[in-house]
């Protein structure tokens, strides 16, 4: 029997939140994976952000080389219109590639940067796509319409991202719809699910592997009914019901992973990953003030200030470049997923800008200012507690300039908001989730150690992970490594780790979008303004 | 990539949205006068689609981000067929 192997992707998952239910006897299922199995921490990639993250888990490659950054990108090297990264942007092949090159077929089903659908030999239903587009984005084409004639009940609208309802929860009257939030995601899933279960019953494949983006969108707007260390002390009705419904949806999933081992059978390695983690952040760091405070930005003329009603995620809303008067401004931010801060230069980024030979001391500078000055206003501790450089966090993107200059990491591991405010600090109303680059990786099946701590993974060892797990030989140029560890000695005496010929080129179609392009450029707003229904722009 | 004539580009944009349509409500004929929004009812993560589909059609990055957003400075009432049309007719081949 050929080997086959699961990837059961949760956007988000903690064990902050796993081990939490699996103590209160939610997550049965989790439960016994991790039991019978390995579990430990996966380490997310620089930022903690879902397209490179998730990018990184399928290519086994960094973003330096695989090319994603964050959901935008410029248009080209010189634009200054930035666009949604595609699949096509993706630089480096995909382990549905890898396999599929040694005749084994995958399906893949809620990837981020999917879009369009990679043609692969198997099936690909991607995430992240307007629902309108899921039957004519996804591989191969008539799968969406198979769908529909077998599965009772199933629905596209229902499946796939719906912006406008997704924007509901930025409208400021969220906290009134917790429920109603909890219970979009429960049927979207149930959805993802059917579809998942016929792949795994219907479509011959050696690897399956699919996402459920729920618990990431549940645990930014839930996250202090989720986290035990953030639960009132009275806790009234409507505490316990919301937070009842948060654990229906965890059950839920639980069950969907029950379903999963149960179809594919004992001798079907299963991987659970998720991107990040998530903890909880209390304040806001309003980023281009703290900048303008600084002397290193200057606002444009007219540039509003935003006393947003849903300042909760209002903090991670981007902000139009035309908002800066480049004249004066040596150091930015436009968007706040990435917690990245641009140095324009002059001549290479527009008009205007840092001098060329003036740039590593202004990077250098700022970076020192961002971890001695940027402190809170009444404590002085430190706001900022890491500030990566584009090398240090990149390594080999030194060229790409989608790539920031630089990228933080705040104390509480929060985004900064781009907007314009009146003050540059404020604590947060109210608790909200945000991603830690701590994520969960858990495996059971042939030869995985029972009952074992792994030992610290990156997002980048799963690609290789997996596909020493199908038997495969692991391309010379994966930056990531088999997680031996997690394999019994016995197994691994027995099936060697084979290396094998590097991964294949990709037509890398988008890949010359390295520019920061004009200065006095703008986004587009219309798209812009949808993305901030994503949640911290997902 | 040669450049394509303006009617091959209309046929193929009009399939595109053709086959788009059988998801939802919209049940007339795509002709040069629909407008994306108005009578095809987009969002505009929808028109962002599109311009992924096209490219993948054309097997060529196109600067459909710059044309949504000038189109957007125009304060224009939609997009209408015709204009994109125009726009692919532009740069469809023009590497």
């Amino acid at each position: 029997m050929s080997k086959r192997a699961v990837i059961f992707g949760l956007d988000g998952a903690t064990f902050t939140v796993l081990d939490h239910l699996i103590q209160h006897g939610a997550l049965p299922t989790f439960q016994r994976v991790f039991g019978g199995g390995t579990r430990g921490i996966l380490e997310s990639s620089i930022p903690p952000l879902t397209p490179p993250a998730w990018t990184s888990l399928v290519t086994g490659r960094t973003p330096a080389n695989h090319g994603i950054f964050n959901f935008l990108q410029y248009e080209s090297k010189d634009s200054s219109f930035v666009r949604m990264v595609t699949s096509r942007a993706i630089r480096t092949e995909t382990l549905w590639s890898m396999v599929n090159r040694h005749g084994v077929r995958a399906c893949a089903l809620n990837f981020v940067v999917h879009n369009p659908a990679p043609k692969i030999d198997g099936c690909c239903i991607p995430g992240w796509v307007p629902w309108r587009w899921v039957k004519t984005q996804s591989h191969p084409k008539g799968i969406i319409d198979t769908l529909r004639r077998t599965i009772p009940g199933f629905d596209v609208k229902e499946m796939a991202m719906n912006f406008s309802e997704e924007e509901k929860a930025i409208s400021g009257t969220f906290h009134e719809d917790y429920e109603q939030w909890i219970d979009l995601h429960i049927r979207r899933e149930k959805q993802w699910f059917s579809a998942w279960k016929h792949c795994l019953e219907h479509e011959p494949a050696g690897l399956y592997a699919i996402v459920f983006d729920g618990v990431d969108k549940l645990q930014h707007l839930c996250w202090p009914f989720l986290d035990p260390a953030y639960a009132p002390r009275q806790r009234d009705e409507k505490y316990e019901r919301v937070r009842e419904r948060c654990w229906d949806y965890f059950r839920l999933v639980d069950d969907f992973l029950r379903q999963t081992l149960e179809i594919v059978g004992p001798e079907t390695h299963v991987f659970i990953a998720s991107d990040h983690g998530f903890t909880g952040t209390h304040e806001i760091l309003y980023i281009n003030n703290w900048l303008e405070k600084q002397g290193y930005l200057t606002w444009a003329e007219g540039t509003p200030i935003e006393e947003d009603e849903s300042h909760e995620l209002g903090a991670v809303r981007p902000i139009q470049r035309r908002g800066f008067n480049f004249v004066h401004t040596r150091a930015y931010a436009s968007f706040a997923s990435c917690n990245g801060v641009f140095i324009p230069i002059r001549g290479e980024r527009g008009r205007e800008g840092v001098a060329p030979e003036d740039y590593r001391r202004v990077r250098d500078q700022l970076a020192d200012d961002l971890l001695h000055k940027c402190a809170h206003p009444e404590t002085r501790e430190p706001l900022v507690t890491r500030v990566w450089t584009r090398e240090q966090a990149f390594p080999g993107a030194e060229g790409n300039a989608n790539a920031p200059d630089l990228t933080l990491e705040l104390r509480d591991k929060g985004n900064v908001s781009v907007l314009r405010a009146s003050t540059w600090y404020k604590p947060r109303q109210q608790i909200m989730g945000c991603h830690h680059p701590d994520g969960i990786f858990g495996a059971i099946g042939p030869g995985i150690r029972a009952g074992t701590q792994a030992e610290r993974l990156r997002l980048i060892d799963i690609a290789p992970t997996v596909l020493y797990a199908l038997g495969l030989p692991i391309p010379s140029d994966l930056e990531g490594r088999v997680a031996t560890g997690v394999f019994s000695q016995e197994y691994r005496d027995a099936n060697p780790v084979r290396s094998g010929e590097p991964t294949q080129p990709v037509n890398a179609r988008d890949a010359g979008t390295g520019g920061e392009g004009d200065s006095g450029g703008e986004e587009d707003p219309q798209v812009l303004m949808r993305l901030k229904a994503l949640g911290y722009i997902e | 990539m040669a450049v394509i004539d303006r009617d091959a580009i209309k046929a193929d944009l009009i399939r595109i949205l053709t086959e788009l349509r059988e998801d939802w409500e919209f049940s007339g004929e795509v002709t040069e006068k629909t407008g994306i929004f108005g009578d095809l009812e987009f969002e505009s993560i929808d028109a962002v689609a599109l311009g992924s589909a096209i490219e993948d059609h054309y097997n060529q990055q196109l600067p459909f981000a710059e044309f949504l957003t000038k189109a957007g400075e125009r304060q224009a009432k939609d997009i209408y067929v015709g204009d994109l049309v125009n726009f692919l007719h532009e740069n469809v081949g023009k590497r």
